[in-house]
């Protein structure tokens, strides 16, 4: 089985001192849905952030889709992982001056260079298969989050992902919102899409995830197989936030 | 009715209580009647109107050869079907409306025609631009000098951002100098003192100095309004630009700088109309656009003293030509989603 991110004790600072990743190991297989959680600060969205060079690490080494990030950025190697790694944003970030088809094929047509019909036949394929193939023609604000945000997922899948990235999807939605995003998360995983998923959805996480990384403090403080995790975590910390996440 | 019979007979009440207040109001109404009246009988027998009518041609295009005056004619005839075909698209019926896209191409297809028709080429008597004037030569000062402003304004605003340290010093040190420097001073550096230092024999057609100049001081003032616009779209446009593969032009061509501008647009028009005014200071130069032919009218004998008759005209026409480019700002911004629904969640 190939591997889709390899992580060694990548470090990152923020501000000189406050450390948001410490030593962090990590590797992820191809097909595996990994969700990530931990309390709020712990350094999970900037964790996956720099799987894109979202974020630059200061130490470490960092090795996506068969790339190799380092410390030093190179452009051209961040752009190569990018068009290979898809992301979706806790507040949708979808280019509002743009219809739903225009956001969807966007990079396909400028990145991919895709002629523009095959880029829209995919398109609507794409927001068929998210449930909302009759608003391509619409602009963002006309739709809800919930649909926003599954459009985001079309707009990254696009581009033919090897690797999803999730940031908190349904931190933004409404609660009768969330049900429609993580159940086109759901059939993603099913499809065998490689994921890497922030989340506090606990349902979602024992469902779906194969692993489930817990941090702390940028610390990795857990890293084991969904059910162990949900049913006899070792870490005392991870026991107390699984509590209090359930109350 | 009774309401409002009710309610007169509530303000005549009030009235007797309050005389001095009723007494304020009838003397302000009565100067208001006598100003209009005033004005009136002045505008519509007082005054006379031989030195407009009588010189029309004069006020539309200078003293362009009077055989070929159908050529800057027809321009002022073309950007007026364009004006109306572009104010009436709200109105007519979606089969009838022309896209957007188009419509630009249009208006961006008129400079080149303008410049074909005024200059001549191309089967077309040459005329020298010593010979055009009036309302032809403002509309092609503001234009020309608009269309060159605009871009380069852009590309400084860009890199007034840019985290490159020379480029961001230079674009600054550029838009402070020029904002610095009375827009007279410029337009005198191009006309008088630019011929003193080009080697003899080069000789800078004038109109094309002074739309230089005017693009040049624009430009500065253009680069804030688009930087006001750039500063009002969030990172996270940027990030999620960026995650899908776009490279850093990509992203400002495709995703920030459609937003930003649209942004802009209010106080980019107000740069076009400031232009459109500005260009009035080439009279002092000695371009007779349309100030500049007035002021050789006045000059005339013939009409000494029409002054009034004179500045009323070119005022109705500047509003009139300002009055149209704010409506057609006006119908740029509504087009697409509104920009404050930007990428915030519902």
């Amino acid at each position: 089985m190939t591997i889709a991110v390899r992580a060694e004790s990548i470090t990152k600072t923020f501000n000189g001192s406050q450390k948001a990743l410490d030593q962090v190991n990590l590797s992820v297989n191809h097909g595996e849905v990994l969700v990530v959680m931990g309390p709020s600060g712990s350094g999970k969205s900037t964790l996956i952030r720099t799987f894109n060079g979202l974020e630059a690490i200061d130490a470490g080494q960092l090795e996506i889709v068969g790339i190799p990030l380092d410390t030093d950025q190179d452009e051209r190697q961040i752009r190569r992982i990018r068009r290979r790694v898809g992301m979706v944003f806790q507040q949708f970030n979808l280019f509002p001056h743009l219809s739903i088809l225009d956001n969807i094929t966007l990079a396909p047509i400028r990145v991919r260079k895709i002629n523009k019909a095959n880029a829209e036949e995919r398109a609507h394929g794409l927001l068929a298969q998210m449930g909302i193939a009759d608003q391509a023609l619409k602009y963002p604000s006309e739709l809800s989050g919930g649909q926003q945000q599954r459009v985001a997922i079309a707009r990254a899948l696009a581009m033919d992902p090897e690797l999803m990235l999730f940031d908190e999807p349904t931190s933004a939605l409404d609660p009768e919102r969330v049900k429609e995003v993580l159940d086109a998360m759901r059939r993603l995983a099913a499809d065998g899409m490689t994921m890497i998923v922030v989340t506090h959805e606990l349902g979602f996480a024992r469902e779906v995830a194969d692993r489930v990384l817990f941090m702390d403090a940028g610390r990795v403080v857990e890293l084991t197989d969904s059910s162990t995790f949900f049913t006899q975590a070792k870490e005392e910390r991870s026991r107390r936030f699984l509590n209090q996440m359930a109350h | 009715m009774t309401g409002s019979r009710t309610a007169y007979r509530k303000r005549l009440l009030q009235a007797r209580r309050h005389p001095l207040q009723t007494l304020l109001s009838l003397v302000i109404l009565a100067v208001i009647a006598w100003v209009i009246w005033s004005t009136a009988t002045w505008l519509f027998f007082g005054a006379k109107w031989s030195v407009v009518t009588e010189n029309l041609p004069l006020f539309a295009v200078g003293s362009y050869p009077e055989n070929e005056r159908w050529r800057p004619c027809l321009w002022l005839g073309l950007l007026c079907l364009m004006t109306a075909i572009t104010l009436l698209q709200p109105l007519v019926s979606v089969r009838w409306r022309i896209s957007g896209l188009a419509l630009s191409w249009c208006w961006l297809a008129m400079l080149p025609i303008g410049l074909l028709l005024l200059a001549g080429g191309a089967g077309l008597q040459t005329v020298s631009s010593r010979d055009w004037g009036g309302l032809t030569l403002t509309v092609l000062l503001t234009c020309f000098s608009g269309l060159l402003a605009l871009p380069l304004g852009i590309l400084l605003a860009l890199g007034r951002r840019s985290k490159l340290t020379l480029p961001r010093h230079l674009c600054r040190l550029y838009i402070d100098g020029m904002r610095a420097v009375p827009l007279i001073a410029v337009l005198f550096f191009g006309q008088l003192l630019l011929p003193l230092f080009l080697p003899v024999g080069i000789e800078i057609n004038r109109v094309l100095r002074a739309v230089v100049a005017f693009a040049l001081f624009a430009a500065a003032y253009i680069a804030e309004d688009v930087r006001g616009g750039l500063q009002a779209i969030p990172g996270t446009q940027l990030e999620a630009a960026a995650a899908l593969g776009l490279g850093p032009w990509q992203i400002q061509q495709l995703v920030v700088l459609p937003q930003a501008l649209r942004v802009a647009v209010p106080a980019l028009t107000n740069q076009a109309i400031g232009l459109l005014q500005n260009t009035s200071l080439m009279a002092i130069l000695g371009l007779v656009e349309l100030l500049g032919i007035s002021r050789s009218l006045l000059a005339n004998p013939a009409y000494i003293g029409r002054h009034l008759e004179t500045y009323i005209w070119l005022a109705g026409l500047y509003w009139l030509v300002c009055t149209a480019m704010a409506l057609m700002a006006r119908q740029l911004e509504r087009q697409g989603p509104s920009a404050s629904t930007s990428a915030i969640p519902s």
